[in-house]
């Protein structure tokens, strides 16, 4: 049996092995491969950062936690750019398990770090059921939708709320999902009422909304940890998603790798079966 | 860090390590994870949807003192007859609710999908091939327009795929093949990107924390 057989019928936990360490050593060894910043994601941060102080914008957290390891670095750098810039925030979810508490407790985190007031600088909506009858809804009334916060808090007692009404009052929706809810965003909120939404998205689901930035229903996209860890370098902050670049690199190096290997032996092995026959 | 957040840490990472030991070998302790993980969440929908629907949108609306919705009782009456599916003699009853349902559903999504996607898609598609932004963007407009007239010809099944027609459906099928190997690009991405979110929590947090 040569090498390429042997690798042809090589035990499946050989390959996790190699994941593993692929994964682990850039932690032990940081190399610090340099990230490049796309289009996509300089386009969100400039949307951003034209936005005037005390602009409001609504940030949602439409995300299940098996996927924080690409979601929640989006809504940290989308916070830390929202608080740094004063403007103040309303953040909500449609995503029943998780979305609320990691709103609560992501938001107030951040919120800590740089001063912020619950009710007055940012305001935590939590979960409602039926996200299309939510987003129709919220065109005409929030409070109709919403009539308590996350904590059962009734919006005429905050401040902020007082000045929300409806989208007309929201300036930008940054939206971070890791599921279909992002085309409700576009083709209802930004369709109907043309409030500008900017999306932080899961690698998986990237590819398909390149098309509506290129449209203009979506003012800039960020693909996965990868657009995450870009956001944090133009922010100057980098973190969790830019520490995990450099296993994203050596991984990516190593799935082509056991590509090409596979397909060596696999057609080693059938021409080696040709000459037999 | 208090003992709470302590016991907290080693859980998740108990947890973490359990579901991972299932690609060493199928194992019981992979299985008692797993089965605590769809308890949980089981448990946490049967509680979320009581309280943010039964309680939050029917029946606190529909009995409050001040400006009652009292109207409410509708939708309600309509969740109660999808129960009636539980009865094969009367599952018919269920059918209105659903006939309701699905009516409102198509009448909403129609306008959405038709406003919001199609039009503004369709329009965007319609580029001039000769673009004032120079030269790259026009050979990007032509890849565009090429890639989405082929594509469309691929999915043409009324006449058969020969000649010109053939040739245009197979430009569609390359244009179809590298849209899957970006989608493909982009899973793997993703699905790396989890794995090492997990290895950052393991090393990091818990292990950072000894």
């Amino acid at each position: 049996m040569n090498f390429w057989n042997k690798i042809d019928t090589l035990d499946r936990r050989w390959v996790y092995l190699l994941v593993a360490i692929s994964v682990i050593l850039p932690f032990i060894l940081p190399v610090k491969l340099p990230v490049y910043i796309t289009p996509e994601t300089q386009q969100l941060y400039d949307a951003v950062e034209s936005l005037p102080d005390s602009s409001i914008v609504m940030l949602t957290f439409d995300y299940y936690p098996s996927t924080i390891a690409e979601t929640e670095p989006m809504s940290r750098v989308a916070l830390h750019h929202l608080f740094r810039k004063n403007i103040r925030i309303v953040t909500v979810t449609t995503v029943p398990l998780g979305g609320p508490s990691m709103a609560e407790q992501v938001t107030r985190e951040m919120a800590e770090q740089y001063g912020k007031v619950y009710g007055v600088d940012f305001v935590n909506l939590g979960y409602k059921a039926n996200y299309v009858a939510v987003l129709k809804g919220m065109g005409s009334s929030i409070e109709a939708i919403y009539p308590t916060d996350n904590l059962s808090t009734p919006l005429s007692e905050l401040p902020l709320m007082n000045e929300v009404k409806n989208y007309d009052d929201i300036d930008f929706i940054y939206v971070v999902a890791d599921n279909g809810i992002v085309d409700y965003w576009i083709s209802i909120v930004n369709a109907l009422y043309g409030t500008p939404v900017g999306c932080g998205v899961t690698a998986v689901m990237a590819p398909k909304f390149y098309a509506f930035v290129s449209a203009g229903q979506m003012t800039g996209l960020l693909g996965g940890m990868k657009g995450a860890a870009e956001y944090e370098l133009l922010l100057g902050q980098p973190a969790r998603a830019t520490t995990g670049m450099d296993a994203q690199s050596l991984m990516h190096l190593l799935i082509i790798g056991l590509v090409l290997m596979g397909n060596i032996g696999y057609f080693a092995g059938r021409r080696q079966k040709g000459k037999k026959a | 860090m208090s003992g709470m957040e302590i016991f907290v840490l080693w859980l998740e990472a108990f947890i973490t390590l359990a579901i991972f030991s299932f690609l060493y070998k199928d194992n019981p302790v992979y299985h008692m994870v797993e089965s605590v993980f769809a308890g949980l969440s089981a448990g946490y929908y049967i509680g979320l949807y009581w309280k943010s629907i039964i309680l939050q949108q029917l029946w606190e609306p529909m009995t409050r003192a001040d400006n009652p919705k009292w109207w409410l009782f509708i939708p309600g009456i309509f969740g109660l007859m999808m129960f009636t599916r539980l009865w094969p003699k009367y599952s018919w009853i269920s059918r209105i609710a659903l006939a309701f349902v699905m009516g409102s559903t198509a009448g909403v999504f129609l306008i959405t999908q038709l406003h919001g996607l199609v039009l503004p898609q369709m329009q965007k598609t319609m580029l001039p091939l000769v673009n004032s932004k120079g030269l790259e963007a026009s050979f990007l407009a032509v890849i565009v327009v090429i890639g989405v007239i082929s594509t469309l010809i691929y999915f043409y099944f009324s006449k058969e795929h020969k000649g010109f027609l053939g040739v245009t459906a197979k430009v569609g099928i390359w244009f179809i093949m590298i849209s899957f190997g970006a989608h493909f690009g982009y899973t793997v991405m993703g699905r790396v990107s989890l794995l090492i979110g997990r290895v950052q929590f393991l090393i990091e947090d818990w292990i950072g924390s000894f």
